[in-house]
């Protein structure tokens, strides 16, 4: 059998590589003309326009993905050290802008974790547009809807394909758009427009860590690139290093990927010459000099940390998240579930040679991770809408992938980011079908016996439900449970007291996490009908929507086998899965170079099956707590008054540990008391009154005093000559002739 | 002391006093006599200074038909009889006094600082030619013509704009 | 007689003394008439300059310049008077201090 079919790219890598704007194009420009023209097209068009624009980027994205995956003769000549790259498409097209010694370039990159994310935002995207077009059939600003979609589509992608951070930060800022525009679709209620402001806000913060951290990244690389050859790794990468200072430092700048992943080589390799290594060095020149490399490193990485916080709603930037739900339902599945949350994931990715390098900052990231991974469990508990309660869900899902990211474990974070798109999108999409079959009911204390009225929905939430909580066999489990393995048997160096309490952290949000959805997918899908629902017998909805759910849930299943331990063995022998291998061409860079530095050791353990085992009954444990507590505890003591202390702990988990009451008064409420002051005394008092309408004044009393001048009188005025004539008859002799 | 310069302190008083009887009389047609008879003064002045040509214009222009023009006007307005009677004089009145006096303090005091250069009179012409009609026609017909053609350019103008000016209708 | 028997000095102070009498006229006295008198007083103070330093350094180009002065002054005698007429048609009165329409 010809086996070339699945070793050859289908269509030519060259031609993919020019071409790569297209997947970024279509979707703009069916963002611009289902804007434009939207009203006047109509339903049907707009409908055909939005989704035909995504499932062109989506094939597109599977032949690039093809390529990239299959073909090994696809190879790119690094621009940032001149040695050829395998498995990955490249196309730049030219600078974009330049200043001095820092440039930026539009240019696109397909290695194996843009096609993975390209894979999972075009491949979920199509989906939830299909499920939009029966989703918002009857709301009369659909063609707006479809226009700030595909816009954020177009976003996303850019931040996915980019190769430098500058063309990233473009997609990043993008995203945060759309999604304000979305969560505020219905901005008629003003709630909603709060809301949308809250997410941009939040963001903002973020972004503003983002773009310090970017210049602060530009001034280390310049300034290494720089360096006095006298440096340790001038000797060692000679030729290299020549190409790489020219790279950093005019083409294609220093914030491109390649370049960074270049500057962390030299790192380990100043180690292997002997000195106290590039980290203990001083930066030599610019405005940072006198700091080391190791510092500079590591606060960068916290500022990025804090921008990909407020992206991707980890503490303490989390509060826009629950907010966000008061858009439409699709936008919580593509925006806060699927897609864009986990740019901040794929950001630390990107940057996973760099990140290395700092044991400290990755120390942050997992804590970071792991603490909310748990506090958003807690968060859930209480919840009763139930897009809340899978808002508080993503978030503490994402924190997982924090954690993951945090150990070093790049490929379990990027797997259960794939695997939450999957079954997050499915549990939205499901609660949209609910609200859909239920006149937009989503209390979960007035749902109930939905089992019976809309079987496929609660065959996809379920599945969705057992995904998140861990149960064999499907994907959630061996992506969350591969996670908390690695970040047990990895350790960081100089902070090995932080793997064990991640761990620990992590698993006690793993019980956590079963309880919440376990209390969800009760409460609304089985027992009886609550006696105060507001619609006494729900309706399935059309194949529209239900096929996405279904897709979508069956892929919850088929990617276990991304995670499934032991299928492939590493030349070392060690067992690995069929993720870590697929993203190794990516990850393996970092690996080794983590390794060289001394700040990661891998995992060492290689037989997974005791953790799972242990994962495996922590889920059962907090499922069935949940279980007992919702069936046979609360319904025995229905109508008996709650003890105080649960009631008072019920309230403040209601209030969300009132944290949005805190942020209100340490911060919203000061900055709005300097505003409104600096507007009150500075602007209107200051600058209005006294520069701008004082000068006013002024002007016109002298001019009211020197109208007194004009007498009228040629004799007053001839006397006023002679006046001046005696001054320079003075001058004359004071100055001129007493010399 | 010698002579000319007796001469000269004697023409100086004179001037000096009728130009003061100029700005002092009450009646226009006294400051108007004054003044001719200033003009004779400082053409003898001018005399003495050997300006001869200037000396007889001044007395044929300035004093013949300019102050014959002055005593025409005042005459035809018959201003002879309006003796103003002299108020408090105005704030703009008292500064120009001033500035005047200081102006002439100022100017004395320059004019005493100021010494002759030396090696006075680069053309030695002869004394006996200088400011003869011959000399000054000389330079006014040679090296002076455009401003002499513009000044008679300029007594046109004038011609034509007292008549136009001073009629009652055009 | 090359050097003049008197002080240009001196010839230079009677200047001084006649502008600034001329002045004190223009800047004193009421009636029109007087005012240009005086104008005509500071006229001469100049010519009476020009001639002393011709004479100071021999050169008649001072001579040319009196000249030129005298016959602007009586050009501008003219017009200046013809100017008064007019006025005087239409106010009635030569005193500059009823002649006031350019006050504030």
């Amino acid at each position: 059998m010809d086996t070339s079919w699945f070793t050859k790219a289908w269509a030519n890598p060259q031609a993919l590589s020019d071409n790569l704007w297209l997947i970024i194009a279509l979707p703009a420009f069916g963002a611009l003309v289902c804007g434009v023209f939207g009203r006047a097209l109509g339903r049907t068009y707009v409908n055909l326009v939005a989704c035909a624009s995504v499932l062109a980027s989506f094939f597109l994205s599977v032949f690039a993905f093809q390529a990239v995956a299959a073909d090994p003769s696809v190879i790119v000549t690094s621009a940032a050290n001149g040695q050829p790259l395998r498995f990955a498409l490249s196309g730049d097209w030219g600078v974009w802008f330049q200043a001095g010694s820092f440039s930026a370039h539009f240019g696109l990159w397909v290695d194996h974790l843009s096609a993975t994310m390209l894979m999972v935002v075009t491949g979920v995207g199509f989906l939830i547009h299909l499920y939009s077009t029966a989703y918002m059939e009857h709301d009369p600003g659909y063609w707006r809807f479809f226009a700030y979609l595909n816009l954020f589509m177009a976003s996303m992608l850019t931040l996915v394909l980019a190769d430098n951070l500058v063309l990233l930060f473009v997609g990043w800022e993008g995203v945060g758009l759309c999604s304000y525009l979305l969560i505020g679709f219905w901005y008629t209620d003003a709630a909603n427009a709060w809301a949308g402001r809250k997410a941009f806000i939040a963001n903002r913060v973020g972004d503003c860590a983002f773009l310090l951290a970017m210049m602060l990244l530009v001034l280390t690389v310049t300034a290494f690139a720089r360096a006095p050859s006298a440096e340790p790794p001038a000797i060692f990468f000679a030729q290299r290093r020549a190409v790489f200072a020219h790279a950093a430092t005019s083409e294609p700048g220093p914030l491109n990927f390649k370049v960074l992943e270049e500057f962390a080589q030299y790192i380990p390799a100043s180690l292997a010459m002997g000195s106290k290594g590039l980290l203990g060095t001083d930066i030599p020149i610019g405005p940072l000099a006198g700091h080391t490399y190791g510092h500079t490193l590591t606060v960068i990485f916290l500022l990025l940390l804090l921008g990909a916080a407020g992206k991707s709603a980890q503490l303490p930037l989390y509060v826009w998240l629950p907010d966000a739900m008061a858009g439409p339902t699709p936008v919580s599945a593509l925006i806060h579930a699927a897609t864009m949350v986990t740019a901040g994931v794929y950001l630390l990715c990107r940057m996973a040679p760099l990140l290395v390098m700092s044991p400290a900052a990755m120390a942050t990231v997992a804590v970071v991770g792991a603490l909310t991974a748990l506090y958003a469990a807690l968060l859930a508990f209480a919840q009763d809408d139930l897009k809340k309660v899978l808002a508080y869900s993503t978030i503490s899902q994402l924190g997982y992938m924090f954690l993951g990211v945090g150990v070093g474990f790049f490929w379990g974070a990027i797997l259960h980011l794939v695997t939450h798109a999957c079954f997050k999108g499915c549990l939205f999409l499901s609660a949209g079908s609910v609200m859909h079959g239920n006149d937009g009911e989503l209390n979960i204390k007035k749902l109930g016996c939905l089992r019976k009225e809309m079987p496929w929905t609660t065959a996809c939430f379920g599945i969705a439900t057992l995904a998140i909580t861990g149960i064999v066999p499907l994907s959630g489990f061996f992506s969350k449970d591969d996670i908390l393995h690695g970040a047990l048997h990895t350790h960081l160096l100089g902070y090995e007291w932080v793997m064990p309490t991640v761990f620990a952290i992590g698993s006690l949000g793993a019980v956590a996490t079963a309880f919440y959805m376990s209390r969800a997918y009760l409460l609304a899908f089985t027992g009886e009908r609550a006696k105060d629902a507001k619609v006494p017998h729900a309706h399935e909805s059309g194949w529209v929507m239900v096929a996405p759910l279904v897709i979508l849930a069956a892929l919850s299943i088929v990617l276990l086998l991304h995670g499934f331990p032991g299928v492939l063995k590493t030349p070392a022998g060690q067992p690995e899965t069929l993720m870590e291998a697929f993203l190794k061409p990516v990850f393996g860079v970092a690996d080794k170079l983590a390794v060289e530095a001394h700040s990661l050791e891998p995992e060492t353990e290689s037989n997974p099956w005791p953790g799972f085992v242990i994962a495996l009954a922590l889920a059962w444990v907090g499922g069935a707590a949940a279980w007992y507590l919702y069936k046979r505890v609360f319904p025995a003591r229905a109508g008996k008054p709650v003890p105080a202390v649960f009631a008072a702990v019920r309230s403040f988990t209601v209030h969300k540990f009132y944290v949005d009451e805190l942020y209100d008064a340490v911060l919203v409420r000061p900055i709005k008391l300097l505003s409104i002051g600096l507007f009150r005394v500075v602007d209107e008092g200051l600058i209005d009154t006294v520069l701008v309408g004082g000068t006013g004044w002024v002007t016109a009393r002298i001019g009211s005093l020197l109208r007194y001048l004009q007498t009228g009188d040629v004799q007053a005025y001839a006397a006023m000559m002679a006046v001046g004539l005696l001054a320079g008859v003075g001058y004359a002799i004071f100055e001129v002739l007493a010399k | 002391m010698n002579a000319p310069q007796l001469i000269f302190a004697g023409l100086a008083f004179a001037t000096v006093f009728s130009a003061v009887l100029v700005i002092a009389a009450r009646n226009p047609i006294n400051s108007a006599m004054s003044l001719v008879a200033t003009f004779l003064f400082l053409a003898a002045i001018y005399a003495q200074l050997l300006a001869h040509t200037i000396a007889v214009l001044q007395v044929l222009v300035y004093a013949g038909a300019i102050m014959v023009l002055f005593l025409f006007v005042i005459m035809l307005l018959s201003l002879t009889h309006l003796g103003e009677p002299t108020p408090r004089p105005a704030f703009h009145q008292v500064v120009g006094g001033v500035a005047a006096v200081a102006v002439l303090a100022g100017l004395v005091m320059a004019i005493l600082r100021w010494h002759a250069m030396a090696g006075a009179g680069r053309a030695r012409e002869s004394l006996l030619r200088f400011g003869t009609l011959e000399q000054v026609g000389g330079l006014l017909y040679t090296r002076w013509l455009l401003p002499f053609e513009a000044v008679s350019l300029l007594l046109l103008v004038a011609m034509v704009g007292a008549v136009v000016v001073a009629k009652p209708r055009i | 007689m090359e050097i003049s028997p008197v002080d240009t000095q001196n010839y230079l102070l009677l200047a001084a003394t006649l502008f600034c009498t001329g002045m004190l006229g223009v800047l004193v006295r009421r009636n029109a008439l007087v005012v240009f008198m005086s104008i005509e007083l500071m006229l001469n103070a100049a010519n009476l300059t020009f001639l002393a330093a011709a004479r100071e350094r021999l050169d008649s180009t001072g001579h040319l310049a009196a000249l030129f002065v005298i016959a602007v002054a009586a050009a501008e005698a003219a017009i200046g008077l013809a100017i008064v007429i007019a006025v005087f048609r239409n106010r009635g009165t030569v005193n500059v201090e009823d002649i006031r329409t350019m006050k504030y």
